[in-house]
């Protein structure tokens, strides 16, 4: 391996800006790294290089750690946005400035500086000044100089940023031949995704400090597992469906689906649609796909080779469809569509028109966190409940919505509920008898339960812990799910009865099984602590210790539940997300 | 050629006439009254006054003096505007305005306040005594007063020159493998050096000129800590008119040159540039 990130964290101001990220880069290979602005790519490139320094964590470049190395001491080479040429000196001397340094002779100098200027390009242009270059010319010569010195790493900082199209496509080509040509292990960020489908082997997306897939570009695309990295790679219709034993439900039709085997029980999931696999067609006997709703065209817009559409598909279909990018708000309820020259001319659309809508294939996401539904005594409560500030701003980032459910009878012994039938994960307010309340819904059907405290703000910290096996696997998928949307740092807090030194080397075991397995299975990063005593005390004690943590707590019996739960539920000032997945 | 560029100001016509006009009635006229006055003295009365023990001692003291307190400048100049350009500290804005009160105190009252840290009596001068040093009344005086007042000139000089000095230049030269002197030698300080140039000259022009903050802590012992300006004062006193002339118009050579021979290295360094560029 050419680059090894070991939990590489970097805070600023308390707020993690790389969180945990561990990666592995292979020889030669030309890696992206794709995020939003502020997603913390830059931040962890400038800690490959050494220019900033990690707060935890390990780096090696080839087989050596330089976490501790300053950047004059890594050999890499880093090509800027604004290319970063010095000014006063020629495209020489700028090129044979890292010789120079190394106090290599002369004659070598201007051997390497003539290779270095055929390699980009720029034969004859030794002698001028960077000023009398074009930006994509001035360019060229920044990545000759960052190669100069033969470095084991090349990294790129948005190296395009500042160049028209043209240019970037011309430089883009330019420096894919010359990575293959020297075989050098090449890192690349960038917020554009055309950029880095048409760059990379493979592909990192990063989102608030995480990283959160990586994967060949195709793959990433066809089978995204996060709904950012669904939408952010390309445009995604998402909606929310059921998965059955049969397949994929969405709007009443059920589809195959293809990727996954089903599961043992039904429960709501997040489907992602591709525009290009939506079919239209003028009445549902006419599509050669499975059927999903009828609906009205509401947008056409001719863009060469593609045609965009927006469908709102009709309301009888009950669609709970999600948003396709998060750009803006009205989007979501619009199907949106692709369609090439070729369906244009089978079936030619106009705004206002009634079509049927099939899908050709739906990629499902493998997170347990599908939708939220605030559930409180009265309408208006959970009303008031489903605009609490936490909620509001977690059910933004994940794309997907709120519904309100009234429980009159809530917590009252022998009571059944409104139905049985719980969507998604549940939502109550935190107050004086929340555990009874918890348990109550618990023991009805509710599966994922948030217990939401007035005011709560998105954590830093998120303690992770689960009480019995049954539940580790979801309470992991779980915690990953939530990790990805808020930038807070994971610890899994494992706590053994009785007093320290006990069961020292057995618990140290478990806690290292429990992140390996998150690492392996989830792509969740977590620290690991040791604590000792009665669980649901110690996690309380744990949570009071300091402001703007949540626990996401795994459970598979509820016996006595209510009160072993007490102290943390009743009247704390912390969010419990309640993994319950007891024995069938 | 054209002057008709399109600007927001009126034409090239008017705001020409107007910076002739200017240039002509602030500047050149009284230094040509000064040059005439001079000029109608006997040769030998001039030579006589010009070179005078006591004027050349003055000439040695008020020159090098400057030229020490400019050098001083650049050098701790030089640390102060990086420092407020480069670093986030609470207080900065107010440092940042600190800078400038050389430029609003007369400077009689900076020389009062010298003279009162600096005397044998005063806060740092009775630490210094004991070691044999001694800043009141001495060329040390002459000089600390002139550094302080022509302080400001190097660092507003420097400050805008060090904003474009991009981190990112020093990160790539971290990554080729410079080490920090390295990186300042050749790629900080060839950055602003005629930002430097600027600001020894603003500087040093400066405290040529000074007069008020410089007589209350020079003692003015002639032959030892006199400066020109105030012989000249002196001569006017004497109504000494064209003695005054006389040093005056020495020290408007002697400035002229220094400043001359600056714009001349600056322009050479320009020319130097755009040489490599063209070949």
């Amino acid at each position: 391996m050419s680059i090894i990130l070991d939990q590489v964290t970097k805070h600023y101001g308390g707020v993690p800006v790389v969180n945990d990220v561990s990666l592995d880069i292979g020889d030669g290979e030309f890696f992206v790294l794709l995020g939003p602005s502020g997603s913390g790519k830059s931040t962890l490139l400038r800690a490959i290089a050494g220019l900033s320094g990690v707060d935890h964590g390990r780096i090696a470049l080839h087989g050596r750690d330089v976490t501790h190395l300053t950047a004059r001491k890594r050999g890499v080479g880093l090509v800027f946005q604004n290319y970063a040429l010095f000014r006063h000196m020629t495209v020489a001397d700028n090129i044979e400035f890292a010789l120079r340094v190394r106090h290599v002779r002369g004659k070598l100098r201007r051997q390497r500086r003539k290779e270095l200027l055929r390699l980009v390009a720029l034969e004859g242009m030794d002698e001028r000044l960077p000023a009398q270059l074009s930006g994509g010319q001035q360019q060229r010569v920044a990545v000759a100089r960052a190669l100069a010195h033969k470095p084991e790493v090349l990294l790129l900082d948005e190296p395009f940023g500042a160049l028209d199209a043209k240019i970037r496509d011309e430089l883009r080509r330019t420096i894919r031949e010359v990575q293959r040509e020297l075989g050098i292990t090449t890192v690349l960020v960038t917020h554009d995704q055309e950029e880095a489908f048409a760059m990379a082997d493979r592909i990192g997306i990063m989102n608030l400090g995480r990283l959160l897939e990586v994967g060949a570009p195709h793959d990433l695309y066809s089978r995204p597992a996060t709904r950012f990295v669904a939408t952010f790679l390309g445009a995604a219709n998402l909606i929310l469906a059921r998965r059955t034993a049969d397949g994929i439900q969405v709007c009443g039709t059920t589809i195959a689906a293809a990727d996954r085997t089903p599961a043992a029980n039904e429960h709501e999931v997040v489907a992602v649609v591709r525009p290009e696999e939506v079919e239209l067609a003028p009445a549902r006997a006419a599509l050669t796909t499975n059927y999903l709703a009828g609906g009205v065209v509401e947008e056409v817009v001719f863009t060469g080779a593609l045609e965009r559409l927006r469908v709102r598909l009709d309301a009888a279909a009950h669609t709970p469809l999600l948003a396709h990018d998060g750009s803006d708000d009205n989007a979501s309820e619009l199907l949106q569509v692709t369609r090439t020259q070729h369906e244009q001319r089978g079936f030619a659309v106009t705004p206002g028109q009634n079509v049927a809508v099939g899908v050709r294939r739906v990629h499902v996401l493998p997170t347990p966190l599908s939708s939220f539904t605030a559930c409180a005594a009265s309408a208006q409560l959970a009303e008031a409940l489903g605009r609490e500030p936490l909620l509001v701003e977690l059910a933004a980032r994940m794309k997907t919505r709120i519904t309100t459910r009234s429980e009159p009878k809530m917590g009252v012994a022998e009571a059944l509920c409104e139905s049985a039938d719980f969507v998604g994960t549940t939502v109550i307010a935190s107050q004086t008898d929340c555990a009874h309340r918890s348990e109550w819904l618990l023991r009805r059907g509710a599966r994922d339960l948030l217990v939401l405290p007035a005011g709560a703000t998105a954590p830093q910290r998120v303690l992770i812990h689960w009480m019995g096996e049954a539940a580790r696997n979801a309470t992991l998928a779980m915690s990953a799910s939530v990790l990805r949307h808020v930038p807070a740092e994971a610890v899994y807090v494992g706590i053994f009865p009785g007093q320290a030194g006990g069961r020292g080397p057995h618990g140290m075991r478990e806690l290292l099984d429990a992140r390996s397995e998150a690492q392996a299975a989830h792509g969740l990063e977590m620290r690991t602590e040791m604590r000792f005593g009665e669980v649901a005390e110690e996690l309380a004690r744990r949570l009071a210790e300091a402001p703007g943590q949540m626990l996401i707590v795994g459970v598979t019996e509820l016996t006595r539940f209510a009160e072993r739960f007490r102290a943390l539920l009743d009247g704390g000032h912390w969010p419990v997300l309640i993994v319950y997945r007891g024995a069938p | 050629m054209s002057f008709r560029q399109a600007s927001v100001l009126p034409g090239f016509g008017l705001t020409f006439g107007f910076t002739t006009f200017f240039l002509s009635t602030m500047v050149l006229l009284p230094l040509a009254a000064m040059v005439l006055a001079a000029g109608s003295m006997h040769w030998s009365d001039f030579v006589h006054v010009v070179f005078s023990a006591r004027a050349l001692d003055s000439y040695r003291l008020s020159f090098g003096a400057s030229f020490l307190a400019a050098s001083i400048n650049l050098v701790f100049g030089f640390i102060i505007a990086w420092t407020l350009v480069r670093y986030e500290f609470p207080g900065r804005k107010l440092i940042d305005a600190l800078i400038d009160m050389p430029f609003a105190l007369p400077t009689a009252v900076s020389g009062i306040a010298l003279t009162t840290v600096f005397a044998q009596s005063g806060w740092i001068g009775r630490y210094l005594e004991p070691l044999g040093i001694k800043v009141a009344y001495t060329w040390l005086g002459v000089t600390l007063a002139l550094t302080l007042i022509s302080m400001p000139f190097a660092v507003r000089a420097l400050q805008p020159a060090l904003l474009e000095v991009q981190r990112d230049l020093e990160d790539a030269a971290e990554t080729l493998g410079a080490g920090r002197f390295y990186v300042f030698r050749r790629i900080i300080l060839p950055t602003v050096l005629p930002a430097l140039l600027t600001g020894f000259s603003l500087s040093f022009a400066r405290a040529v000129g000074e007069y008020g903050s410089v007589i209350f802590i020079a003692g003015n012992l002639p032959m030892k800590t006199e400066i020109t300006p105030l012989l000249i004062v002196i001569h006017l006193e004497q109504f000494d008119y064209q003695g005054a002339a006389a040093l005056g118009l020495v020290m408007l050579v002697m400035s002229f040159t220094v400043l001359f021979a600056i714009n001349l290295l600056q322009a050479w360094g320009r020319r130097r540039h755009l040489q490599a560029a063209s070949s």
